[in-house]
């Protein structure tokens, strides 16, 4: 039998082809057919790996492959090893050996069984990847040393064992925890490897900028973000890059957290290729209940341009719902009826150009965004989130992750991250200060978008 | 004889319509004539007026009397005719749009449904015949199904001179990617997969390929055989590799809605097994074209909810695929937003008194339709189509599909 050890080695030094490929991959091929470099060795760490999770619709992409170009690409990666909180989290809570034999109670396994229960044991047989007690332990494979060539952080609320929430309603997720332990290693041993982080670096925008300069020190392309701001396009669009942009406003449902991260991140990703390239942020300002509608009669964003995100939702309420008919639903007045609970993120950047995130639940249920141009040109689009389950937008996102460990090189800086997740945790601060306006001198980012578009196009 | 060659006035269009309830295409077509609808970045009105309608069956949940009621330019007529002479007596709209798609009728002994699009025709065309005058003519879906008023509708529309656009809404929904086919490419294979059932949803499928791959090298030139493969015979030539495994995988790695053959997982490609778990009746009909093109459209209902498109084009390493996305009002959104581009065509052609794509490729795909069912009756039996054969026609060199 192989042992742990042995398989460690053998996937460090000989081809993948040679390397067991039936006990390994269970007949997937987690190595594309003829490839000649040896495959990319692959940590995983995250939350939670249940059916439906991020972790599991993102790291399983690197285990049997996912949509691309017309193809199903397989990439040269391995995954050999994972860790799972909700694994340890649930090992910590657990009763003892000895509360078992004082209450005389059933052990529970760590892996109840059900739909949505923990895939991570049987993927690790199936694939033959370590399982791990901890992140150290997963970047050395049980060697002594580091053992991998790229780290995937998939880092998410866990339904069953939730991770604590503060005051200002965000959710208090480890992932820079996540990142610091993977450092720590790093440094410990003089050897970085790439890391992806899904979503924003951090709750903290303190916490994201240490990550982002800790990744700089040791030299390691950190790169972070989610799938909204690489999905397909509909149309196939963006600002062109170096154009004025005047003002931008989105349109999206949510909740104060991960969602809105996505749609802020979108927006970002297109606000970025403006003329002069980032700025960074001077304020924002979080509007919540009817001071929307009052702020939205003041003109505080432009009317014409939410009617243009409006106008390429596929998913209009109310009267839609009630007999199909089209609707338009500014100039209808109906958004104030359809939206009990509607949200405005503010944002004014240091350059002048203005964003508006609306959540809009009630109303539509799909992202949108229009950004006036110089001049009255408006570039328009929707973020296109296939559904569930194959959720195929997030295959968008694994193609780039899985280009940068490929390469090295970052697709789009960790930077634009970085100002999002600071954007979102100064929104919530606004919030949480009754939706005061705030300066956000730390939030004078400044940095280049890439030359060429990012998202999916082919 | 265009309706606006005269002046600039807003032309009056007459809606023929068999059912008009939430979500059946009459609402989704006309509705947006009326109600407008999200393009190009802004909310759109047509520039024209939807005068009047016929509706063929009434009954519980119908909705165009609010309509009506809410766009008092729209009046309600009981007969075909009322609703073209708006009781004048000669034609008195400048355009139509026929929807003869939903409603409640009979199968016929071949078992498509016997829309009445042709009923519809005839009682149009007798308008224009009288009138001494015709007007541009949109028609939703196919011509009919019945061969002989297919190429009777289109010999009519030759006849009396006047544009008819008709086809599915997949030939000019968004693509993803957005690509177009390059024209006059040689093609020597291509493939859609689709879902839905037989005598239904093929009909999209069909118009899927038919609108890529009549920009190939010549134009169309005919079908001469069609061949329907069902049940294990699918499965059978699937795996003799009677169509090419490269296409069906470039075009089922297009779609979004592929449903996990393994339930632990969300999104894998599935094995056969899987598949056959997954599609308890799979439909394909493959056919030939004069020029040795051979196309098949494959119906995988249970495993995919999109239309897929992939092709073998010289010169091109791999093969070229899309995805002709519907935004389909089945949960994943509310509104059926494809039919935006089609009834922006049909604008199209009444602004400018001309077919935005020629109607010989809805005569071709109605043919195909209705040459498919019978082969899938005569079990699996090759047809030979010199009916088929017949249709030839180029394409439009500009691009009609949604992408902007």
């Amino acid at each position: 039998m192989l042992t742990r050890r042995r398989f460690v080695g053998y996937s460090a030094m000989s081809s993948s082809m040679l390397a067991f490929p039936s006990l390994l991959r269970s007949g997937f091929g987690q190595t594309p057919p003829g490839s000649a470099q040896r495959p990319l060795r692959l940590a995983v760490i995250g939350s939670t790996y249940r059916r439906g999770s991020n972790m599991q619709t993102i790291a399983d992409r690197f285990l049997i492959g996912y949509p691309f170009e017309g193809d199903w690409h397989m990439p040269n990666v391995q995954v050999v090893s994972m860790y799972v909180d909700e694994q340890s989290r649930r090992a910590a809570v657990a009763p003892t050996e000895f509360d078992h034999a004082e209450t005389g109670s059933a052990r529970r396994g760590a892996a109840e069984s059900g739909p949505a229960s923990d895939l991570s044991t049987a993927r690790s047989k199936q694939f033959g990847f370590r399982l791990c007690r901890n992140i150290p332990e997963a970047l050395r494979c049980g060697t002594d040393r580091i053992a991998v060539d790229a780290v995937l952080a998939i880092v998410e609320q866990c339904d069953d064992l939730p991770y604590p929430s503060n005051s200002k309603g965000q959710v208090l997720l480890p992932r820079y925890d996540f990142f610091q332990q993977c450092v720590q290693t790093f440094e410990a041993e003089k050897h970085s490897v790439p890391y992806f982080n899904h979503k924003q670096l951090s709750f903290s925008f303190a916490e994201a900028q240490s990550m982002v300069k800790s990744a700089e020190r040791l030299k390691f392309p950190l790169m972070a973000g989610s799938s909204m701001a690489v999905t397909w396009r509909l149309p196939d669009i963006d600002i062109p890059l170096g154009t004025p942009v005047q003002e931008a406003v989105m349109v999206g449902v949510g909740g104060f957290d991960e969602m809105d991260f996505d749609a802020l991140e979108a927006t970002q990703c297109m606000l970025e290729r403006r003329k002069g390239g980032e700025t960074g942020v001077k304020a924002v300002q979080l509007l919540e209940g009817d001071d929307v509608w009052i702020a939205q009669n003041e003109g505080r964003w432009s009317k014409d341009l939410l009617s243009s995100a409006l106008s390429r939702s596929d998913t209009p309420l109310g009267l839609t719902v009630l007999d199909g008919r089209n609707q338009d639903l500014v100039s209808s007045g109906v958004l104030p009826q359809l939206v009990k609970d509607p949200a405005a993120y503010c944002i004014e950047y240091v350059d002048g150009t203005r964003a508006t995130l609306l959540i809009l639940n009630g109303a539509i249920k799909d992202f949108n965004i229009a950004a006036r141009l110089g001049g009255e040109d408006v570039v328009s689009t929707q973020f296109f989130m296939p559904p569930a389950p194959s959720e195929t937008y997030s295959a968008c996102l694994a193609a780039k992750i899985d280009q940068m460990y490929q390469s090295r090189n970052l697709p789009y800086p960790a930077e634009r991250t970085l100002l999002t997740t600071g954007v979102l945790e100064a929104c919530l601060n606004s919030r949480h200060r009754q939706s005061q306006r705030l300066e956000t001198p730390n939030l004078a980012l400044t940095y280049k978008s890439p030359a060429d578009s990012q998202y999916i196009r082919t | 004889m265009a309706p606006n060659e005269t002046s600039a006035k807003r032309p009056q269009l007459a809606a023929v319509v068999t059912a008009y309830r939430k979500l059946l295409h009459p609402q989704h077509i006309v509705d947006r004539f009326l109600e407008g609808y999200g393009w190009n970045g802004k909310y759109h009105y047509p520039q024209m007026d939807m005068v009047s309608l016929y509706v063929d069956q009434r009954g519980e949940g119908d909705v165009f009397q609010e309509r009506a009621d809410r766009h008092p330019t729209m009046k309600l007529y009981p007969t075909i005719d009322g609703a073209l002479t708006l009781g004048t007596g000669k034609l008195a709209v400048d355009g139509v749009v026929v929807v003869g798609e939903h409603g409640t009728y009979p199968k016929s002994d071949s078992g498509i449904v016997m829309h009445p699009h042709y009923e519809f025709f005839e009682q149009i065309t007798a308008v224009f015949r009288k009138s001494g005058r015709s007007v541009p003519y949109f028609n939703d879906k196919e011509l009919s199904w019945k061969w002989e008023w297919c190429k009777k509708m289109v010999d009519v529309s030759h006849e009396l001179n006047f544009p008819l656009q008709g086809g599915s809404s997949l030939a000019v929904t968004w693509r993803i990617p957005s690509v177009e086919f390059p024209l006059g490419a040689t093609v020597r294979e291509a493939m859609c997969i689709g879902y839905g059932g037989i005598s239904s949803y093929d009909f999209h499928a069909l118009e899927t390929i038919q609108c890529m791959v009549e920009r190939r090298r010549g134009g169309e030139c005919g079908v001469e055989w069609l061949q329907a493969y069902r049940g294990d015979a699918f499965w059978k030539a699937h795996q003799d590799g009677i169509w090419p495994q490269e296409l069906f995988k470039a075009a089922l790695t297009r779609s979004s809605t592929l449903r996990p053959g393994d339930p632990t997982f969300s999104d894998i490609y599935p094995t056969v097994e899987q598949m056959k778990a997954m599609v308890p009746d799979p439909l394909a009909y493959q056919y030939q074209h004069r020029d040795g093109l051979r196309c098949t459209m494959i119906l995988l209902h249970g495993m995919v909810r999109d239309f897929t498109f992939a092709a073998k084009i010289d010169g091109q390493s791999k093969p070229f695929s899309t995805q002709m996305y519907l935004p389909m009002p089945d949960g994943r959104t509310t509104l059926a937003s494809f039919f935006s581009p089609l009834v922006h065509n049909a604008e199209q052609l009444f602004l400018t008194g001309k077919a935005q794509y020629p109607i010989e490729r809805t005569l071709l795909t109605s043919g195909l339709l209705i040459a498919g069912v019978e082969s899938a009756n005569k079990g699996g039996q090759r047809l030979q189509t010199p009916n088929l054969a017949a249709v030839t026609y180029q394409p439009n060199p500009e691009s009609t599909f949604w992408r902007s």
